[in-house]
């Protein structure tokens, strides 16, 4: 059972990791990605295609890159004279990765709101701004939940990837004790933590669901 | 005149839908306007509640121009008229587009809320009185998806005719109803007439127009005339 003296203070100490990036990367992300999404939809040429490249990048490179990246690369053009803490380094990548993949939903969700929407509020005089937040926002947010909801769940395990950066996260925790005690056990316990996380997320993202059931 | 439609023309690119449209419309005067599919008659009514731009021409709405001729080309209200005068002009969709996340009292009171020109209880109050006058006393916390179709049309209605518009327009009011809704339609619209607003009513349906027309306008070939 020394295992598991080690291994749990170490898991906690970890968990504060894991949770703090997942928890500052969704609320980063998400408002940021709605404004992203409009701006992929701007009829502007030159601000579409802008938000398209860097969506394209930072959907088309692995999230492992773009933390090394942004970490390391700055260490290497020295004339800037400035290089990103880990931490910075994290959140960073972590919320613009995110941002992109939660705007592509959200570009999805407000494209798919009947046009009529929109002209039934000029037509009553609302405000473009006014209508997105009361007309169509509330209801991509019904048609993106379950997508997001999977964005929700794979970040969980994403933060897993800030031990590239030295950073000891839940999993490097599980790592650390596996190695000094020669022993498989702290990997089967983690594993049961994260299914703990993901399925207290699961039962969070599902109250939400239902409170947009209300209508159809 | 309540409203005054002088030379207007609209195209999509190349194609021309129609030019040199020119009619008026007084208070309380309901007003068919009939043609073949693809003449023009949403096109028509979509210019007049600026969901598109004319090309050419003016329109004029109790004697404040929403869109005036210009050079050839068109002028739009300033921002603050176009609110205003916007507001003068309803719509009632063919195919209603009530706000599915709201529930019928919600739907109502957005606008007017938002334009905030009434107290909150006149507002409500509004409200409240419509739904009985369309006989939708008690369907206030509804949903869309809960209506039936020709109740839904009535939440349209009765969402337009809170902003006291002085004319309201319709787009193919009867595509979706039955004879006996039909029947509750037209005394509906009677009765808006009545009430001083003047009625524009997009429809291919004969028997509803010699049913409520009191003119009837005719879009063919890209233009109108009046029988
Ligand atoms: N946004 C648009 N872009 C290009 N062409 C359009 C657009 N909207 C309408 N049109 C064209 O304009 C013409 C008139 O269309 P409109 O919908 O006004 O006809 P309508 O008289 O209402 O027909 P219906 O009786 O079938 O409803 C059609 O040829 C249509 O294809
Ligand atoms: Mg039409």
């Amino acid at each position: 059972m020394k295992v598991f003296e080690m291994l749990i203070p170490m898991t906690i100490e970890g968990l504060k990791t894991t949770i703090g990036v997942f928890l500052v990367t969704l609320i980063f992300s998400i408002p940021l990605s709605i404004i992203v999404a409009k701006l992929r939809m701007s009829k502007n040429k030159a601000i579409a295609n802008i938000t398209g490249t860097y969506i394209y990048i930072m959907r088309g490179t692995p999230l492992l890159l773009q933390l090394m990246f942004i970490f390391f690369g700055f260490h290497f053009v020295p004339v800037i004279g400035f290089a990103f803490g880990r931490y910075q380094a994290i959140f960073i990548a972590f919320i613009l990765n995110y941002t992109a993949y939660f705007a592509e939903i959200f570009r999805g969700g407000i494209n798919s709101i009947d046009v009529g929407q929109v002209e039934a509020s000029t037509v009553l005089g609302l405000s473009k701004t006014f209508t997105f937040m009361k007309v169509i926002l509330p209801q991509v947010i019904k048609n993106v939940m379950p997508s997001i909801g999977n964005e929700v769940i794979t970040l969980v395990k994403d933060t897993s990837l800030v031990y590239i950066l030295g950073v000891a996260d839940a999993l490097k925790a599980a790592k650390s004790v596996s190695n000094t005690y020669s022993t498989f056990i702290p990997y089967i316990f983690i594993g049961f933590v994260y299914l703990v996380i993901i399925a207290f997320l699961t039962k969070i993202l599902g109250n939400v669901e239902k409170r947009f059931s209300y209508y159809r | 005149m309540t409203l005054i439609v002088e030379n207007l023309s609209k195209s999509f690119g190349a194609t021309s839908v129609f030019s040199n449209v020119s009619f008026s419309i007084e208070k309380g005067e309901i007003v068919c306007i009939k043609g073949k599919s693809g003449e023009g008659k949403t096109t028509l009514l979509r210019c007049l509640t600026t969901l598109e731009t004319p090309d050419g021409g003016s329109i004029k709405i109790n004697d404040r121009y929403l869109y005036k001729e210009d050079n050839g080309g068109i002028q739009t209200a300033s921002k603050d008229n176009l609110q205003e005068i916007r507001q003068e002009i309803g719509l009632v969709f063919q195919s209603f587009n009530l706000f599915p996340h709201m529930n019928v009292l919600e739907n109502l009171m957005l606008a007017p809320n938002f334009l905030n020109k009434r107290s909150k209880e006149d507002i409500e109050k509004r409200a409240e009185e419509l739904l009985k006058q369309l006989g939708m006393e008690g369907k206030g916390d509804s949903y869309p998806y809960q209506l039936s179709g020709g109740q839904k049309q009535r939440v349209a209605i009765a969402r337009a005719c809170m902003l006291y518009p002085s004319i309201l327009c319709f787009d193919e009011p009867t595509s979706a109803l039955d004879e006996d809704t039909r029947g509750q339609i037209s005394e509906i619209i009677r009765s808006l007439a009545g009430q001083d607003i003047a009625i524009i009513i997009v429809t291919h349906d004969n028997a509803f127009v010699d049913e409520i027309a009191e003119r009837v306008i005719t879009m063919s070939g890209g233009t109108i005339y009046e029988s």
